[in-house]
């Protein structure tokens, strides 16, 4: 096993710089300077040549990805060219946000979709399992910007429950106790998670639907049923037990998912996590924090990848000894 | 209804709040400004965004300040900051005299100290201050006693005191000396500032909001409006929908007819149109994308002639603005109104003028509706960033009517920096820009039009252009600089090196219970600590007090 897991540890290494010097090579030969005039002034090309020299972009393309490396070797991310501070405190914000969305998106899709699947499977073939069909396919053929935008809408324009955008509310969150703003906090998340959640929640529901009704006309099962255990017994307790090893996957799958939503939802709500920092970057080519944000995005994916690969080994102690080898 | 928008959390406040206070009277107040983007730092010399200079003029003062005339010649209608009042010493030197009241928010006052080292900061290589290319005519700032300021111009020229006040924000000298300039872009000052201006620093969430609050002591008066909050966004559907909401107070621009058209239903909102200082227009590469020579079809000066009278460029705006928006002569923004001369010699829309100015020059129709000459065919590529749903509109309907003359136009959609990049490369034939300009037309028009000018992207060139704006920029008397600028726009729109689309209107949405509101094109939050909210009007989020 530890052998196994070294042996993945260092794969997921080499997946993550491969990643990182695409991006780098990718970005510097993109048509684009970082430093276009955003004022109403032109920018002089003196300032521009300083600014050039100051990042050391004036440098041929090999010596940057040398310096780069270095400095990456040293923990040091660059400098912003649009926020002029280190790429590290500015990630150091974002990281966070981005990980409370994350999950509160990736929990809300479990449970929603679990949930969901498992009514489906036990009313299979149904009107309500025909109507929740339709209803999971609507929502998992939305694009997530859309849902997005609807959901500021319609919750929070027209109707006031939540507010539009951020991740407290400035005026009012420093006058609040520390449950109301936990409170705070938690409505400005539920619209951005929701929207996130909601369509991962629709795949999951398919896939769970198909897993247990798989379960559920096993031999095991059967035996259950034989022994004369409730079926709301033998649903919950015996076949969706056997059905999570698929969810255990969908969760490793589910995170590149939400890094890449994250980018369009935070976009939408204006939440300050990595996917607004990335696609911010983006925009004004500020290409330390475009490496950085696929730096950080590249981990946490194959990190994830990684403890899906290692929950499912627990949770399947056959397929647990079949990996090492 | 509205007042209520965030009613659960007012509950929560009313239940758990930590036993803040009320604000009542005149001094109370919150504005909540929703605002796209966020700033990359507060301390003045390292950028020039809008946001940040939005944000930092509410903190540091100048010396004076433009007025609401935007007058940029001589020091008429300007109006004192930190200096109460100057003098010309002889034609080359100024003495600026400090207001003995001003002080620095740590209590310290401000001196002509202060004055000679913020000058030396923007002027110095290290620094690469984006604004230092507008000091070059000045060539010193003495401090001779503490209350006075000398500066000191290379030359005479007709703004010489607008250059020597509207681009220095006064610095603290006592706080930033000891940092070497090389650390001043990352500064921690630039992100917690101490400065001399009618607002202070309170905090900053990264990405989120940030906050300032009125200085009671202020020395010009205390400002009505107690606290002013930014709110970021990325995106202008979302920070439009905050203002319509009421999670925000106020927006500078809503840009499009549409968002306006959704302001506009919100009861709590009031309109405020104003001369915007951003306009559109075709940019025509007249050099070929190699560089080799002359662009072999808009090089000539009778086909780009042609190009302007193809297309209607009143209905274009209409379609894409509607009411909002006017077609300048050339490309100039709309608060330059004294510079829009309603004679120039602009091609009118006019496709059988077009039609014949093409055919004199032999290109001839084809079978296929396009024009050609010599076995080229009259096609152009115009590049459109992607991002922009009005320029996207507007090459949609320049690719229609010239069709209607045989031209055939490729559009090119491509992200908005990639667009820069290829129009600063001359790797073009004609780009839809849009560009915003500052109060003097001399700094924005010269680099652009003038023979080597650094944003000269046409690569237009004609002598006579370039003497006539030497002269409008060099003129004693107004008159004489008026007709300098008539005739240079002359040349300009009879060469035609773009076509002006339209300068649209800047129409801002503002919360109606803050009265007193006047906005500046250039500078629009410039006169929010004017603003006021009368007591009887307040509101929750303006009452509290934490």
């Amino acid at each position: 096993m530890a052998a196994w897991l070294l042996r993945r540890l260092v794969a997921a290494l080499a997946i993550v710089f491969a990643v990182v010097t695409l991006v780098f090579f990718a970005i510097h030969l993109a048509p684009g300077t970082p430093f276009l005039p955003t004022g109403d002034r032109p920018l002089d090309p003196s300032v521009e040549a300083g600014l050039k020299a100051r990042f050391g972009l004036d440098r041929p393309l090999g010596a940057q990805y040398v310096s780069y490396l270095d400095a990456l070797a040293h923990g040091d991310l660059g400098e912003s060219f649009s926020q002029q501070r280190p790429v590290s405190m500015a990630l150091k914000e974002a990281v966070p946000n981005t990980v409370v969305l994350a999950a509160t998106a990736l929990a809300l899709e479990l449970l929603l979709g679990l949930a969901i699947g498992a009514v489906q499977a036990a009313y299979a073939g149904r009107r309500l399992d025909t109507l929740l069909t339709h209803t999971t396919l609507f929502f998992y053929s939305l694009p997530t910007f859309w849902l997005g935008l609807v959901l500021l809408l319609v919750f929070g324009q027209e109707l006031h429950w939540f507010p539009i955008g951020g991740v407290i509310d400035p005026v009012l969150h420093q006058a609040l106790s520390p449950a109301g703003r936990l409170l705070d906090r938690l409505r400005h998340l539920a619209l951005p998670a929701l929207t996130l959640g909601l369509v991962g929640a629709a795949g999951t529901a398919r896939f769970q639907r198909a897993a247990l009704l798989e379960a559920l006309s096993q031999g095991f099962v059967k035996t259950a049923r034989a022994k004369g255990l409730t079926e709301t017994r033998v649903l919950v307790a015996h076949a969706l037990r056997n059905a999570l090893l698929p969810a255990i996957t969908l969760m490793g799958l589910a995170l590149p998912f939400l890094l890449t939503g994250s980018v369009v939802v935070e976009t939408v709500f204006a939440w300050p996590g990595m996917g607004k920092l990335a696609a911010d970057a983006v925009l004004s080519r500020d290409y330390p924090v475009m490496t950085a944000t696929t730096l950080a995005a590249a981990t946490l994916v194959v990190a994830g990848s990684l403890l899906a690969d290692v929950l499912y080994a627990v949770a399947d102690p056959r397929v647990g000894r079949e990996r090492p080898r | 209804m509205r007042r209520l928008a965030p009613l659960a959390l007012i509950v929560a406040v009313a239940c758990t709040s930590r036993g803040g206070g009320s604000c009542h009277g005149e001094h109370c107040g919150t504005v909540v400004f929703a605002a796209i983007g966020q700033p990359a730092t507060l301390l003045p010399p390292v950028t020039d965004h809008f946001l940040d200079r939005d944000i930092f003029d509410q903190i540091f003062l100048k010396l004076a300040d433009v007025g609401p005339g935007l007058n940029t010649v001589g020091d008429s209608g300007f109006e004192p900051q930190l200096a109460d009042r100057w003098t010309w010493r002889d034609s080359l030197t100024l003495a600026f005299h400090l207001d003995p009241r001003a002080r620095w928010q740590d209590g310290r006052p401000v001196t002509a100290g202060d004055v000679a080292f913020t000058f030396a900061a923007y002027s110095d290589s290290v620094l690469d201050a984006p604004e230092h290319i507008n000091l070059a005519h000045i060539a010193s700032v003495a401090a001779p006693d503490s209350a006075t300021a000398v500066f000191r111009f290379r030359q005479r020229y007709p703004e010489m005191f607008f250059d020597a006040v509207y681009y220095l924000r006064i610095l603290p000298a006592h706080l930033l000396r000891s940092l070497p300039l090389r650390q001043w872009r990352s500064a921690a000052f630039g992100r917690s500032p101490i400065g001399d201006g009618p607002y202070r620093f309170v905090r900053w969430d990264p990405g989120q909001s940030l906050e300032l609050e009125a200085d009671s002591t202020f020395f010009l008066g205390r400002p009505h409006v107690r606290r002013l909050i930014w709110r970021f966004a990325s995106d202008l559907s979302v920070a439009v929908t905050q203002v319509i909401a009421g999670e925000a107070d106020a927006i500078e621009v809503l840009v499009s007819p549409a968002n306006v058209a959704r302001a506009r239903q919100a009861t709590q909102l009031a309109l405020y149109p104003y001369p915007g200082s951003a306009y559109l227009f075709v940019l025509l590469n007249l050099r070929a994308r190699d560089g080799s020579g002359p662009n072999p079809i808009l090089g000539d000066v009778a086909v780009r002639r042609a190009l302007v009278a193809a297309t209607d460029r009143v209905r274009m705006a209409q379609s894409v603005f509607g009411a909002a928006a006017k077609v300048p002569p050339v490309p100039i923004p709309e608060f330059w109104a004294g510079l829009w001369f309603p004679d120039l010699p602009v091609p009118p829309y006019d496709t059988a003028l077009a039609d014949r100015l093409l055919e004199q020059r032999g290109w001839r129709l084809g079978s296929d509706g396009v024009r050609h000459r010599g076995g080229r065919k009259l096609a152009i590529a115009l590049a459109v960033p992607s991002t922009s749903p009005a320029r996207r509109q507007y090459a949609q309907l320049i690719q229609e009517e010239l069709r209607a003359v045989g031209v055939e136009v490729k559009l090119d959609l491509m992200d908005n920096v990639t667009l820069e990049d290829r129009v600063r490369r001359g790797a073009y034939d004609a780009a839809i820009q849009a560009w915003a300009n500052g109060p003097r037309p001399s700094f924005d028009l010269t680099p652009m039009w003038v023979a080597g000018g650094g944003q000269n992207y046409a690569h237009y060139t004609n002598p006579a252009f370039d003497r006539w704006i030497e002269a409008a920029t060099t003129a004693r008397a107004p008159a004489a600089a008026l007709r300098a600028w008539r005739a240079a726009l002359g040349v300009l729109a009879a060469d035609a090196p773009a076509i002006a689309l339209a300068a649209p209107d800047n129409v801002a949405a503002i919360d109606r219970r803050i009265t007193n509101v006047r906005l500046r094109p250039d500078s629009y939050w410039a006169y929010v600590r004017d603003w006021r909210i009368a007591p009887d009007r307040l509101i929750a989020r303006d009452r509290l007090v934490r």
